[in-house]
């Protein structure tokens, strides 16, 4: 991951095992939006589903990650049959975009890399992404769209960032340490 | 697992699931895009009932439509409006551009006649898109997604990332199930009975060997792929995808009629000749409307100017 160039671990490399791990990736999306929520209150419940472009993002960069999540979005709304709403598919994938950049500042988890300053940007990357997408692009399309009041979207924006960036950090950063480790395990094997 | 799902994994024997994936494709987003273009309700109504009689011909198990139905009208519809009332209650205004108001309460809550169209015209718009979502679920499997989506122009990569997906989704969510199962025997508690911090850090524990076993078979879901030749050419052949039948010709016109309509209508009455409201209203005549502009209804705005 370290030798790629910029363009490649923006883009990621489109080969069989990229389009293998975005799919299995937004099938786990589809999964964890229909059954993985956690409670919070009554009618009201954390999805975890965010989780997904932070690890296909960590493994194969920020695109593959938008796609994981885009894709995802639409299957679990086709599967769970509550409606396509393009707004919130098309933010959940900028956000994923965001919270997928961690290549981009030098935290390869393939290969065990995931230090404190690299999950200090990540949190910013999180509150930043999260801000772009459900403050900005959602918003503009709902009203677009659907003909939502911007201020009632904006409130409901962000109840949806404050909850995402609660799980992207307290569930992702210990996981992606999990991750790192248990790479690095296996960073001294090379392929011939 | 199988009851909550509204898609089908094999095809139906109706009129509308016998035709080809880029028929259901074409169809579906010349439906959006007519339903996402208006605020009319003119237009809204008989595409609403367009979709619904589509979802009658295909003589579903109404049971998952019906629930998903109801929360959907719940969360979005019944809560969105209750606080549309508190947040901004001169919507009508906003969208509709006049306002005779019904009921004043002390402060700042009223509700005007202009509010109650508004609602009604935005229930229709969402109802019409829900309908027209579940009647593309209902006649769509996943492999003919996939083939209506590469025809429509998608390059097939991404294509196959949409069937691939939905056929492992019900491995993966068997795998979730067994997970959680297997946590909850060892003791880790995620009902409400333990603090919500708890319960967060309790499905880092569920997660954890659920991203290890999914993203575990990408090597050898890769290889089997490869070992066949997959990605090899520029383009590919589908075995969902048939040779068109004249119903499919029929619905493929009757699609591209709708698409122009949908341009005609944008054309004709939101360039040339614009109604000076976003929504059209029976009462309120076009020279009576007051125009506002969307962005200074924002409640932040008002920090900004001055």
């Amino acid at each position: 991951m370290a030798n790629k160039s910029f363009g490649q671990k923006l883009l990621g490399v489109w080969n069989t095992k990229t389009i293998v791990a975005v799919a299995i990736g937004a099938a786990l999306f589809g999964v964890l939006m229909n059954y993985g929520g956690i409670p919070v209150f009554t009618n009201t419940s954390l999805t975890t589903a965010m989780i997904v472009p932070v690890v296909v993002g960590a493994m194969y960069g920020p695109v593959p990650a938008l796609v994981a999540a885009g894709v995802g979005n639409v299957i679990a709304d086709l599967l769970g049959g509550w409606g396509l709403w393009f707004d919130w598919s098309v933010g959940n994938g900028v956000a994923a975009l965001f919270v997928g950049l961690l290549p981009l500042y030098g935290a390869y988890i393939t290969e065990g890399v995931f230090e404190i300053k690299h999950a200090i940007i990540y949190m910013l990357c999180c509150v930043v992404g999260n801000g772009v997408a459900f403050g900005i692009v959602t918003p503009i399309l709902t009203t677009l769209f659907y003909g939502g009041d911007l201020n009632v979207t904006f409130l409901q924006a962000l109840a949806a960032s404050l909850g995402n960036i609660a799980v992207e950090v307290i569930i992702g950063i210990p996981i992606l340490f999990l991750l790192a480790k248990r790479y690095k395990s296996r960073t001294n094997l090379e392929e011939e | 697992m199988n009851n909550k799902l509204v898609i089908n994994y094999t095809p139906g024997p109706t009129f509308l699931h016998k035709l080809t994936g880029f028929t259901k494709v074409f169809s579906f987003l010349m439906m959006t895009v007519a339903i996402i273009c208006t605020y009319d309700i003119r237009l809204l109504i008989p595409l609403l009932i367009i979709n619904i009689f589509e979802i009658i011909s295909m003589k579903p198990d109404y049971k998952p439509i019906v629930i998903m139905f109801a929360i959907t009208f719940v969360t979005v519809t019944l809560i969105g409006n209750i606080m549309l009332f508190v947040v901004s209650p001169n919507v009508g205004l906003n969208n509709i551009g006049a306002e005779n108001i019904i009921w004043h309460s002390t402060g700042r809550l009223y509700l005007s006649k202009e509010f109650l169209w508004y609602m009604l015209v935005v229930f229709i718009k969402r109802t019409a898109s829900f309908a027209s979502v579940i009647a593309f679920a209902l006649a769509t499997t996943p492999s003919e997604f996939a083939s209506g989506l590469n025809k429509v122009g998608l390059p097939y990569k991404v294509c196959t990332i949409v069937s691939l997906a939905y056929r492992t989704i019900p491995d993966i969510a068997n795998d979730f199930i067994n997970i959680r199962n297997s946590m909850m025997m060892r003791g880790v508690e995620l009902s409400k009975k333990a603090s919500l911090w708890k319960r967060l850090k309790n499905t880092v524990l569920i997660l954890v060997p659920l991203i290890f076993t999914a993203f575990g078979k990408v090597g050898s879901i890769a290889n089997a792929m490869d070992l066949r030749g997959y990605g090899k050419n520029k383009k590919r052949t589908w075995y969902a995808e048939r040779e068109p039948s004249k119903g499919d010709m029929v619905i493929r016109a009757l699609s591209v009629v709708l698409g122009l309509l949908a341009l005609y209508y944008i054309i004709r009455y939101r360039i040339i000749d614009p109604w000076p409201a976003k929504m059209w209203c029976p009462w309120v005549k076009y020279e009576d409307v007051i125009q506002i502009n969307q962005i200074d209804t924002i409640f932040f705005m008002k920090w900004f100017k001055k």
